[in-house]
């Protein structure tokens, strides 16, 4: 069971060699494979970070547009309702000068011919009361 | 005498049959080796190098790996883990050659000696079985991870490696100093216990029961051959990192 002989250098000489030979087939390509791997995987794995942050930047500042867009719309919506309602104002108030000036004029009409038909009522009834005088009292005396 | 005729025929039906100590002898010169080792370790080392070029033969870098490709890098992945639980991110990378084929080599000697009949081939003298199941090969790598440590003790910090035999304090300098011979005699009668017990255990088995009361044990033999792997190369690793690092930068 135990005898050496040469089986014990002859072995470790042939494990040496087996060594050297997979150090050459074995152990240097697939570690080149699986560092060159490694490396491509690292490689690809920072290009999509950087895309990805590339793509966020471009996301906020689209969305930081967008919210300036909205709050422009919104002032201008507020602008044009201040304006249309500074024009309605406007509107309205000069109607209803217009208006006071139209109730005005007809007041005015009004008045006018009041004035003209208590006039023309005045003279008459100073002709009528003439005329009852004359029939009353006979021509001659109203002079 | 007839008992053991008995016997004789029952192990003619069966492929187990129980032999430690037997060894089939190649002769180099006046060198002896256990030529049923290296046939069986051939064939582990040939395993292993047809994986790999097969893992390498195009390699995808920009797509998902598939197939062998992928099981190899997944390989490789758990190997590096190991080793750089034990030596840390920054010194692992150049002993991941040497831990990383202690497992592979460990490992599939394991498997293979617990998943291929070796015993339906037959060799002269004795019978084929996983590599790590003779004494020579777990000693040579015991041997081997020795010489590694002290390699990497003496390569990071020259005679300053000493400074590690008196550090923290000078009392457990033969403690120490014995610990580098309890290293490899631990790593190579682990391994070559654990492996030759199995197989053993599962033999007897076989012997005894033929149907599927083995069974168990063998699956449990797939499990303790994965995990002696694992302690062998763990343990390189702990070795070499205890070499490297100072008692000093450990805690600071």
């Amino acid at each position: 069971m135990f005898d050496f002989d040469a089986t014990l250098p002859l072995m470790a000489v042939q494990f040496l060699i087996l060594m050297f030979l997979l150090n050459q087939i074995f152990y240097k390509p697939l570690n080149n494979a699986l560092d060159e791997r490694a490396d491509y995987i690292r490689k690809n794995q920072t290009e999509a970070r950087e895309r990805l942050s590339e793509a966020k930047e471009l996301a906020s500042q689209y969305e930081k547009q967008l919210a300036e867009a909205r709050k422009e719309s919104l002032q201008i919506i507020a602008a044009a309702k201040a304006e249309a309602k500074k024009i309605a104002e406007e509107q309205i108030a000069e109607a209803q000068k217009e208006a006071q000036a139209k109730r005005e004029e007809a007041a005015k009409e009004i008045d006018a011919q009041k004035q003209a038909a208590m006039q023309s009522l005045e003279q008459q009834v100073d002709v009528l009361s003439r005329q009852i005088l004359e029939k009353l009292l006979g021509p001659e005396l109203v002079k | 005498m007839e008992m053991i005729n008995a016997l004789n025929v029952l192990n003619s039906f069966s492929l187990a049959e129980i032999e430690v100590g037997n060894h089939f002898y190649w002769e180099i010169g006046n060198l002896k080796i256990h030529g049923q080792v290296f046939l069986t370790s051939w064939f582990v080392i040939a395993i292993l190098i047809l994986a790999s070029l097969a893992a390498i033969r195009n390699v995808q870098i920009q797509k998902a790996p598939s197939g062998i490709q992928n099981f190899m890098e997944f390989v490789l992945e758990s190997l590096r883990d190991l080793a750089r639980a034990q030596l840390g991110e920054k010194e692992y990378r150049p002993w991941l050659p040497f831990i990383g084929t202690l497992f592979l080599f460990i490992f599939v000697s394991n498997w293979s000696g617990a998943l291929i009949p070796w015993k339906i081939i037959e060799i002269p003298n004795s019978e084929l079985a996983a590599p790590t199941n003779d004494i020579n090969t777990t000693v040579a790598l015991a041997l081997l991870t020795s010489i590694a440590y002290f390699y990497a003790g003496f390569s990071k910090k020259g005679l300053g490696y000493f400074a590690n035999y008196i550090e923290p304090i000078p009392i457990l300098l033969p403690i120490k100093i014995l610990e580098d011979f309890t290293k490899p005699l631990s790593l190579s009668f682990r391994l070559f216990g654990n492996i030759l017990a199995d197989e053993l255990v599962v033999a007897v088995l076989v012997f005894l029961v033929p149907l599927f009361v083995p069974l168990p044990l063998m699956a449990l033999g797939l499990f303790t051959s994965a995990i002696q792997a694992l302690v062998f190369a763990t343990l390189a690793g702990a070795y070499i990192h205890e070499a490297i690092e100072g008692y000093d930068e450990e805690h600071e």
